[in-house]
């Protein structure tokens, strides 16, 4: 029984731990689609502020100067997918591929140039586990849950400000509308453009904080290529989820827990290539048959050009 | 909707007629050897001489030419894999796991037909052919029938598709030996090589050139094609005309499916004999580079892949010469995808005209 609790205990904190990621670049897709635009670049972004995140802390030795690189790089190329779908009306999928293969590409190249060869980077500083007193605790869920690095904590806050921001303030208000009526917005006033911009600028800085946790909190260094497909299941996540910041919290919890199983299942009993491809076709199943009939906001994906 | 203005000559028409489809490409490509060149410099680099090389090791000497078609072949079918679907108004960013299915496909059947001698590798890329139709017809499915966005059904079947190739190349088609990876097919069921003097190009670049034919014959000479760019261009006018939208759908994901399998089957029976366990990637990412970049046409598209195949063939000989990382031009094809579709950067350096009646076109490669 102490065993089984034990195990238990474990698998929930290796899911909150990979499921971190996902919801962090979940909540940054959701205010990019809320706003009318498609953000499939996330992939790209978590990657490269993954990278950014161990350039920083590689110079410095601090984690937090890490985290701040991370959050300037993922912003700058949210920045640079926003120019080219809001302002140059480029086709916003092809943008975001664009950005998955510049991330991929650019990380390869600045590998070579700054640590001197590809694979992984050098080990760094980052966020270890912070215990929380008392709450850490409590039988079974306490180390799971209060047992984590610093930035599985303000996944925690985030969910519930993201919420908030969306469903309850005048911002949250005017985002959702140009994702779904424009016209309507820029009758009323609001900059559409603007809004579109806050919406992909957050998203860059959300789906950073999410690379920033892969490299520096699961790990301890950049390995190329390390996101994995992980922007992909978010996305899949957010409409599982139906643009809900706790929705797709919850269905990126389920993906979280597809992923922590691949690490404790054994080669022996299944073939390990079937378990690793098990958080890929559960996010088929989902989306296929539980979240294909959702309702994506109304303009999304089209550019809005003033009449 | 051409927007003529009016005043255009007769000749001014002609000229944008022909140079219309190009203004895009030209301008992305362009562009992305400025910002290349930046960060070129930025590494310390001297960006003409880096250049220089790439282009001296892409088409310097005939050997150079033999590696730019031998990288151009497997982008030609990715890239029509892409460009079919496009025409019928879906996203296929699933040619990285429609070419593994093709390719251990192949690498299963070249082993196990290989008594035939050559008769066999008709038959082995007719399999790799039905490996990647079928593999592209789940995402149509799933997309038809459970209104699955084939984005990320796509995506997600990248992963899935690869996982399971390396199962079968470690497990049931594992070779004897330490190294992971297929039994090598035996030289006489190979695609032979062009000459000597091109190096390792083969005869695989000619099938990639029919495959583009047949493409085009497909989508502007039949019926289906018809339909399936019909679709593309107005769901609610085919389906109002009796067109079956969901047919239509997978039939357009399975056929750029069968596509990139081909092209998995022809870069194992032409280049690489068998698949290790890690095999080659990007191919199929790439390929949604040289289908945008060629507009989504045929003959766009073998252009796009032999602009991609000689910068990646350069690559090498530039890293050599300068120390320029070779992934520098993995780089310059995201950034040329970047550019691409940008309407409005267009209009801000041809001006609006030129982009009307080139953006006619764009809409039309686009699909929706």
């Amino acid at each position: 029984m102490e065993e089984l609790l034990g195990t238990t205990g474990s698998i929930l904190q290796s899911t909150i731990r990979n499921a971190t990621p996902l919801i962090f670049a979940a909540l940054g897709g959701l205010f990019s689609e809320k706003s009318g635009v498609v953000n499939i670049g996330l992939e790209g972004l978590m990657l490269i502020a993954a990278f950014a995140g161990v350039v920083g802390s590689f110079f410095t030795g601090s984690a937090l100067v890490g985290l701040l690189t991370a959050l300037g790089a993922g912003l700058l190329f949210a920045l640079i997918h926003a120019l080219m779908c809001i302002t140059f009306e480029a086709d916003q999928i092809i943008s975001g591929t664009a950005i998955n293969l510049l991330a991929i590409g650019g990380t390869g190249f600045l590998m070579v140039t700054i640590f001197g060869a590809g694979g992984t980077s050098p080990r760094v500083t980052g966020f270890g586990s912070v215990a929380i007193p008392l709450l850490s605790d409590i039988p079974v869920i306490g180390a799971a849950l209060f047992d984590q690095s610093l930035i599985v904590y303000l996944m925690y806050i985030m969910v519930p400000v993201v919420y908030f921001t969306v469903f309850r303030t005048t911002f949250g208000l005017r985002l959702r509308a140009t994702g779904e009526a424009p016209e309507a917005v820029d009758t009323a006033g609001v900059n559409v453009q603007r809004m579109r911009y806050y919406g992909v600028a957050l998203s860059g800085l959300l789906a950073a904080c999410g690379g920033v946790y892969l490299s520096m909190g699961l790990l301890t260094a950049f390995t190329e290529n390390m996101t994995g497909g992980r922007g992909f299941i978010a996305l899949a996540a957010l409409i599982f989820g139906r643009w809900n910041p706790i929705g797709a919290a919850g269905a990126a919890l389920l993906f979280g827990f597809a992923l922590a199983i691949t690490y404790r299942v054994s080669g022996q009993t299944i073939p390990i290539e079937f378990v690793q491809m098990f958080p890929y076709v559960l996010t088929i199943i989902a989306l296929a048959f539980f979240g294909g009939r959702a309702i994506a906001p109304a303009a999304i994906g089209k550019p809005y050009r003033k009449e | 909707m051409s927007q003529n203005g009016g005043g255009g000559s007769a000749f001014g028409r002609i000229v944008t007629g022909v140079l219309g489809p190009l203004v895009f490409p030209v301008i992305a490509i362009v562009l992305s050897f400025i910002i290349g060149a930046v960060i070129i410099l930025a590494t310390g680099n001297n960006p003409i001489a880096a250049y220089a090389s790439l282009v001296e090791g892409a088409v310097g000497d005939p050997l150079a030419l033999g590696r730019t078609l031998l990288y151009t072949t497997p982008l030609i079918f990715t890239g029509l894999a892409v460009a079919v679907a496009f025409r019928a108004g879906l996203f296929n960013i699933g040619g990285e796991g429609q070419i593994f299915m093709g390719a251990i496909a192949a690498a299963w059947l070249g082993v196990s037909l290989g008594s035939l001698g050559p008769i066999a590798i008709p038959l082995v890329l007719a399999g790799s052919l039905v490996a990647g139709f079928l593999w592209g017809a789940i995402p149509g499915v799933l997309k038809a029938y459970f209104g699955a966005h084939e984005v990320i059904t796509t995506i997600m079947l990248n992963y899935v598709g690869i996982y399971f190739a390396y199962y079968l190349a470690n497990n049931p088609l594992r070779q004897k030996g330490p190294i992971p990876g297929t039994e090598t097919i035996d030289f006489a069921t190979r695609i032979p090589t062009i000459g000597a003097a091109l190096g390792r190009a083969n005869y695989g670049f000619f099938l990639a050139i029919l495959a583009a034919v047949v493409v085009y014959l497909l989508l502007w000479r039949t019926r289906r094609g018809f339909e399936l760019r019909a679709v593309g261009l107005s769901p609610g006018a085919a389906n109002y005309a009796g067109m079956r939208l969901g047919l239509n759908t997978v039939l357009a994901l399975a056929i750029g499916g069968s596509l990139a399998g081909l092209g998995g089957g022809v870069e194992i029976l032409g280049v690489y004999g068998n698949m290790d366990v890690p095999w080659v990637s990007n191919l199929g990412f790439n390929g949604i580079g040289v289908a945008l970049l060629g507009r989504n046409h045929p003959v766009g598209v073998v252009l796009g892949a032999l602009l991609f195949g000689a910068l990646t063939s350069g690559a090498q000989e530039m890293q050599f010469a300068t120390e320029v990382p070779l992934e520098l031009t993995e780089v310059l094809l995201a950034v040329i995808l970047l550019l691409v579709t940008a309407t409005k950067l267009v209009e801000l350096i041809v001006g609006k005209r030129a982009r009307a009646l080139a953006g006619a076109r764009l809409e039309e490669g686009l699909g929706s």
